[in-house]
């Protein structure tokens, strides 16, 4: 049995996992603090192989019993334990493995009502953040690569801590391409953009009731309870309070930063 | 005459003046400017179109169409039911 110590925002995480493999892919994609067994973990994970089939679809069923929380899909079983703070994963390879953490994550950050992770991508420019979302298509990704040299927080799951004094992201180890350069630093939210591809570069502020309607169906979250969504909107109500949402058209190159900094 | 009253579970915040409702059971979004707002509090309430009317007639003395008013608020609690935020109670 292997044991791992990692940090994701600021949760200090224990991973027990028997798979040399899945381990690896810890190693790879999360950070990894050799030596500091003693240090309190906020979140215990056990990982089991051999569950399930390979990944069929997005469609995750959610049953909650006995304070238990189950996440199940084709390819992963969450067991999560939220008062004891103790999670079970069973999964059939990495790529569930991968989904599994960010379903677990999310729901125990929410739970703790420290944050969310938001479908967007995350770039510092001037020692402020600036995340770039939209649906699908409109161009998170092509945003993140357009930011070169700029350091990325994230590419595809943007983890923001959401407190009354601030906003404030952290490097994500959820990854869809471009591996994170395990940034130690956090950094202070400065502006959302919602993407849409245009000719030209603009953008406009939205009123926070509009922003916060934008950011509702960017959130990563599986709502296996009403108490945990209601838990949403006020986090989310909290970062449009804080932090202005623009509409942001913009084209395929590096000069829309000129309208962010 | 219908009445009505808010119904369901939902979390609703007001940011600058607007009202954003989530109706936490099916996970849907309703956007209220101010009046929608003011009305939707009063729901909390057993209400009539007569009853709103009333009171957005008071609250915005400026404005003397009360027929108006309370064809909207009509339209207004239809919408309401439509979107699973009110129901009828009698």
């Amino acid at each position: 049995m292997q044991e791992v110590h990692t940090k994701i925002g600021d949760h200090f995480i224990q991973i027990i996992c028997e798979s040399i493999s899945l381990i690896k892919m810890f190693e790879k994609n999360f950070y990894s603090f050799i030596g500091d067994e003693n240090q309190q973990s906020d979140l215990a994970i056990k990982i089991e192989n051999g569950y399930g089939v390979s990944f069929k679809d997005y469609e995750v069923e959610i049953i909650k019993q006995n304070n238990l929380i189950y996440f199940l899909r084709a390819d992963y079983l969450i067991k999560f334990d939220p008062e004891n703070k103790y999670a079970t994963i069973s999964v059939h390879d990495e790529l569930a493995l991968k989904h599994a953490l960010m379903n677990l994550y999310s729901t125990f950050i929410v739970n703790q009502n420290w944050g969310l992770l938001i479908h967007s991508s995350c770039a510092i420019e001037k020692g402020k953040a600036h995340i770039f979302a939209g649906q699908s298509g409109a161009g998170k990704s092509t945003a993140a690569k357009l930011s070169y040299p700029r350091n990325l927080l994230s590419d595809e799951a943007t983890l923001v801590k959401i407190t009354t004094k601030g906003v404030i992201v952290y490097d994500s180890p959820f990854r869809s391409e471009m591996e994170s350069e395990s940034l130690e630093e956090q950094v202070e939210l400065a502006s959302v953009q919602i993407l849409h591809q245009a000719q030209q570069n603009t953008k406009n502020q939205l009123a926070k009731s509009e922003a916060l309607l934008h950011l509702m169906d960017k959130v990563f979250f599986w709502p296996h309870c009403q108490e945990e969504t209601k838990k949403i909107m006020r986090l989310l109500t909290k970062l449009v309070k804080t932090v202005p949402v623009y509409e942001f058209h913009f084209k395929k190159d590096n000069t829309f930063w000129e309208l962010i900094s | 005459m219908s009445q009505y009253i808010q119904k369901g579970k939902y979390e609703a915040t007001e940011l600058e003046g607007e009202w954003i409702i989530l109706n936490t059971e099916q996970y849907t979004v309703t956007r209220l400017n101010d009046v929608g707002g003011l009305c939707w509090s009063l729901l909390t309430e057993v209400q009539t179109s007569e009853s709103l009317t009333r009171s957005l007639a008071k609250k915005y003395s400026s404005v003397k169409n009360d027929e108006q008013i309370k064809k909207d608020v009509e339209e207004f609690l239809i919408n309401l039911v439509q979107c699973g935020l009110v129901q009828r109670v009698d």
